[in-house]
């Protein structure tokens, strides 16, 4: 058996060019389902995992999952922005407590999530160094963002412009880091998190500048009586929020209309939730509010019913494959009539030269098999990754 | 005498989960609540309503004004810790903008009736950058100078401490009942002595009677000057410019105002009255004590007349 082994082996080695192509064609066709399946199961654990934790979300009339999407997993797609206005009405029905989400700016390629203390004990993260936030313009980082940009608690991460072009826009805001949270393999290692009020004052609804009062250059006052004082455009502002210009920072106009993407609504209990809903539907037109786990679910259906499809065309695939490679060995056998032939005039029984056949083909499908392992397991590694990409930003 | 056993046994058990079960409820109970406030008026309230059952914290020294103080570091981080902060509302405390603080542990006292928070129209404007002009004056906040408004606060305190400890409902109904008859009695009082001024102009030192006037019908006009401090020739000119158009009798002080100012509003006619809005703890006295003595001082000099 051994020597059947040695010769297939030496044959393998020989014909090298078709055998790479044979394990190839092998490898790809067994991985496909098996790493379709893979990325599948992950999405379902990444998206239902936060789905199932997420009470209620209320967002603005629109799509849902887009709601749900960037509230549970910051992805790219903004819903239309709601108010404060709509916390208040969450707080005053005393039937959830509202945690407030507004996901609108990036820092590099992280998205900067304006919440309260509240979503950390929610989520039930934990900083590993540092605190959390106090004032305004502090952040705590998500552990992959800490990682990949080698930030450390007592460092600063710029808060990203909206729109290079536009020239007359609000400052970038220096945000200095207080805390970095423990690791917990979900969107939240790839976030920098601050106080809602903080992401006002990136969007320019807040700031700080020099006292208007004591300015003394002619050129910064255009005007100034007992009243008003009007300055130019010259005043400074600050990009940098700390203990020294703190009490300068301040908010102009309505707090209650300030903007949020959504608000995780979690209720007292089951009843509470149901009433809360019914209120929405009833009361609010310019308001949804939604369960994620039945959006996810309806999401997944949909996935469900592309992988059905997909297996399908995989199997169609796979059948073809398994064609080609029964002609490729049947070809090959032709072709290796005259070396077959020596085999037997040697005095080998053709038993032998079955088991030489036998041979080749169990070396050839195990190579598949150890490169096709190999391959899941480095999709495995980086699944994560990758169903983040495909199906969650 | 098997059976025995086994009954005697399971009884046992009964009774020592009942006991924990008891034991844990009463502990849960017997925790008094860490709660902060942002003034003192609030912490009278939350102090009257909860008594044992709650540490209540007025953060800020005695001798600053809690509306403008601002919280350090380690001061934020013991409010994160809070079980409850009472604020006041009407953008009392302008700290409140600048810090973290758990969402779910916030009170707004004056919830309920924001829809009556007073705007101010005065202050400095300005224009720069994007936004256009604007100004940073905001919203009157002595709302409990107004005490139909003082007892909602106190209210919105009971109503908040019974929802953090439902099973201490009736303690705090018991408590807050008194406090409630206590708060609308002083409203009665200043609504007839109000109602004897029948509009006779007042002035006040400092724009913090905007909610008093409105309930209470004064006639009130105010100067932007501190108790300690002599006017300056530029606030005389304009008090004298005022009381031209508004001849007041009385002016209002937060706190006692100094001698020569005393006597040098006598000469304009004036007269001085102390009517302390109590923001920030006293030295003596409470909340309900001060209120009084304020109410007995404005109501001696109204009867003098």
């Amino acid at each position: 058996m051994i020597d059947s082994f040695y010769l297939a082996w030496r044959y393998i080695v020989f014909n090298r060019v078709k055998t790479i192509t044979l394990v190839l064609c092998i490898s790809l066709v067994s991985f496909l389902p098996f790493a379709l399946k893979t990325l599948l199961n992950e999405s379902e654990h990444q998206l239902m995992s936060r789905a199932t934790t997420t009470p209620l979300l209320v967002g603005a009339k629109g799509n849902s999952l887009d709601l749900v999407m960037n509230s549970l997993y910051f992805s790219k797609e903004k819903p239309d922005f709601i108010s404060m206005k709509a916390i208040e009405k969450i707080m005053d029905s005393y039937l959830a407590l509202p945690i407030p989400l507004y996901t609108r700016f990036h820092a590099r390629d992280y998205p900067i999530v304006g919440t309260t203390l509240d979503y950390f004990e929610f989520r039930k993260r934990t900083i590993s160094t540092g605190r959390a936030f106090a004032m305004l313009g502090e952040c705590v980082i998500g552990a992959d963002v800490a990682s990949r940009l080698n930030i450390n608690v007592g460092d600063s991460i710029l808060s990203s412009p909206e729109n290079l072009f536009d020239l007359a826009g609000v400052y970038p805001l220096k945000m200095k880091v207080t805390g970095i949270l423990d690791k917990t393999n979900s969107v939240d290692d790839k976030a920098v998190f601050v106080d809602l009020k903080t992401t006002w004052v990136i969007q320019g609804l807040g700031h700080g500048h020099q006292d208007v009062k004591t300015l003394k250059q002619s050129g910064d006052v255009l005007s100034r009586s007992e009243k008003s004082i009007t300055t130019s455009a010259k005043i400074k502002q600050y990009t940098e929020i700390n203990t020294a210009n703190l009490e300068s920072f301040h908010f102009h106009g309505d707090p209650s209309i300030y903007p949020l993407t959504s608000i995780i609504a979690v209720p007292q209990d089951e009843k509470s939730a149901t009433i809360l809903m019914g209120r929405y539907l009833s009361e609010q037109k310019n308001q949804q509010i939604v369960r994620p786990k039945q959006v996810i679910e309806d999401l997944l259906g949909n996935i469900f019913q592309i992988k059905e499809f997909i297996d399908a065309v995989v199997l169609i695939v796979a059948m073809a494959m398994v064609l080609a490679v029964f002609l490729i060995f049947s070809l090959s056998f032709r072709l290796r009539q005259k070396e077959i032939g020596t085999i037997l005039h040697l005095g080998c029984s053709r038993s032998t030269v079955v088991k030489l056949i036998g041979a080749e083909i169990l070396i050839i499908a195990m190579f598949s098999g150890m490169l096709c392992y190999s391959a899941l397991l480095v999709l495995q590694h980086f699944q994560g990754e990758i169903v983040h990409k495909l199906f969650i930003s | 005498m098997h059976k025995l056993t086994v009954s005697f046994i399971q009884k046992n058990i009964i009774f020592s989960i009942l006991f924990f079960f008891c034991s844990q409820v009463h502990a849960d109970e017997s925790v008094a609540l860490n709660i902060y406030t942002v003034n003192y008026p609030i912490k009278f309230f939350a102090e009257k309503i909860a008594g044992k059952h709650a540490n209540v914290t007025l953060p800020m020294p005695a001798d600053i004004d809690p509306a403008f103080w601002s919280p350090k570091a380690e001061q934020i981080a013991e409010l994160q810790k809070a079980d409850m902060i009472l604020l006041n509302g009407a953008n009392y405390a302008k700290w409140l903008p600048k810090v973290s603080l758990p969402l779910f542990k916030l009170v707004n006292t004056s919830a309920e009736f924001r829809d009556a928070y007073i705007m101010l129209k005065e202050g400095i404007t300005h224009n720069h950058g994007m936004g256009g002009k604007h100004s940073h004056v905001g919203t009157a906040f002595t709302t409990w100078m107004d005490f139909s408004l003082a007892e909602k606060q106190a209210k919105a305190v009971f109503k908040a401490l019974s929802r953090n400890k439902p099973k201490l409902n009736t303690v705090f109904e018991q408590n807050f009942i008194p406090l409630q008859k206590a708060l609308l009695d002083l409203d009665k009082e200043l609504t007839e002595i109000g109602e004897r001024l029948n509009g006779q102009p007042l002035l006040a030192s400092h724009p913090v009677y905007q909610y008093m006037k409105n309930r209470y019908k004064l006639n009130l006009e105010s100067v932007h000057w501190e108790p300690e401090d002599a006017p300056t020739d530029e606030q005389w000119a304009k008090l004298k410019e005022i009381i031209e158009n508004h001849p007041a009798k009385w002016m209002l002080w937060e706190g006692e105002p100094a001698t020569d100012t005393v006597l040098k509003l006598e000469k304009l006619g004036i007269k001085s009255i102390v009517f302390s809005p109590v923001a920030n703890a006293p030295e003596t006295g409470d909340f309900m004590s001060i209120m009084h003595e304020n109410i007995e001082r404005l109501r001696k000099a109204v009867n003098k007349e």
